[in-house]
């Protein structure tokens, strides 16, 4: 390893990291972190989204939701694998960790029970994913993660087109299935703002920033993912709670409600009369929400068997 | 260097996968896969890289590349 100007230097003049022995610690554990919250979100949303295809209105439908749950398994794999060469054990971490060390966002933990609500989630979750690794990808100073994410940026756009394409129909469609739509939109719109976490106002120092991890803050991304969520919804005749300003001769989108406010999980229901405060949040955050146990479940049980039945046959 | 991975099959190597769109480009690294042999290795390649109609896929065990030199080393 280099000395630590040497290795400020790298990182101020853009190049790109591309070995352990080229990082300083505190550079590797940022990285790992990172990386660590990409590949639990992509995993996890394989068990939520399936749970919701099930659900699907037809066959054709439905592959399209197992095709969009094999694309992110493949992203996870990408992410953990990283991991995998930079010194962890890709199946300790996959099979083998408590449900609440996973790191995703919380809004994975509240379940999509309809295809409503799949079809919502690609297109406001897939939506916040694209927004934070297309940052990623076009700022990340790690060479091996910013080459792996060419092949997630070109099916999050497949995974956003199904979720807004579903999204039109739906609501073209009225009566009850627009209003179940309006409802799905309802809970899920504050759950995607809230995925970029604290404002920057109070988030005073940003590591990733500083070693080029990201690129842009978390008010950025949120704004962002708001300038491409809230034409859309009004395009196609869905409300939802937020409109856009002109300050400084520049566009800015403003919440309608108290960021951030208070949730009921297992109604799917927003208070906005009911302010919150960023500690109330990470404590829901931290204790996790309806579905994390069980979703985890759903890959590590298995894992676990085939374990045990293998060590029976002596190989 | 051999890696070795621990999967629940037991040990396994990585593999880089090699894939290009059309015959006018070169084939350039897409990714990599983690597999026992070579047969598994090809499947995982197929079913991970499947982001492109790729016209030619390849993959090489990584312990078979050579390397000359890295990033960072004088040439």
């Amino acid at each position: 390893m280099g000395t630590q100007a040497e290795f400020d230097q790298m990182i101020k003049s853009g190049e790109l990291i591309e070995s352990r022995n080229e990082m300083t610690p505190e550079y590797l554990r940022e990285l790992k972190h990172t990386l660590i919250v990409s590949g639990d979100t992509e995993l996890i949303s394989a068990p939520a989204y399936y749970l919701a295809a099930k659900r699907a209105p037809s066959i054709n439908a439905f592959m399209t939701g197992i095709a969009i749950i094999q694309d992110e398994l493949a992203h996870a794999h990408i992410a953990y694998h990283i991991l995998e060469d930079l010194g962890e054990d890709q199946e300790k971490l996959i099979f083998s960790r408590d449900p609440k060390s996973f790191r995703y966002p919380y809004a994975f933990d509240v379940p999509l029970d309809s295809w409503t609500e799949l079809v919502v989630a690609n297109g406001m979750y897939d939506q916040a994913g694209f927004c934070l690794l297309g940052d990623i990808h076009d700022k990340c100073s790690y060479g091996p993660w910013k080459r792996g994410l060419n092949k997630v940026m070109a099916e999050e756009n497949f995974h956003l087109r199904n979720g807004r394409t579903w999204m039109k129909r739906i609501s073209a469609a009225g009566g009850s299935a627009k209003d179940e739509l309006q409802r799905a939109v309802d809970w899920m719109f504050p759950l995607s703002v809230e995925w970029f976490g604290l404002p920057d106002s109070m988030k005073m120092h940003s590591t990733q920033l500083e070693y080029r991890l990201k690129g842009l803050t978390n008010d950025q991304l949120r704004q962002w993912w708001l300038s491409t969520v809230v034409p859309y919804c009004e395009q196609i005749g869905i409300k939802v709670p937020a409109h856009k300003e002109v300050r400084d001769g520049k566009d800015v989108w403003d919440l309608d409600y108290p960021f951030p406010c208070d949730f009921d999980p297992e109604a799917k229901r927003w208070d906005f009369k009911k302010p919150a405060t960023w500690d109330d949040v990470l404590v829901r955050w931290r204790a996790r929400g309806p579905r994390n146990v069980e979703m985890v479940a759903m890959f590590q049980e298995e894992f676990h068997k085939f374990r045990k039945t293998h060590q029976k046959n002596g190989s | 260097m051999t890696t070795n991975y621990k999967r629940v099959t037991g040990d396994a190597v990585e593999y880089e996968v090699f894939a290009r769109k059309t015959r006018a480009e070169p084939l350039h690294q897409v990714g990599s896969v983690v597999a026992p042999d070579d047969d598994l290795a090809m499947a995982y390649a197929r079913a991970t890289y499947d982001e492109e109609r790729w016209c030619e896929m390849a993959i090489v065990r990584k312990d078979h590349v050579i390397e000359l030199w890295q990033p960072g080393e004088i040439a």
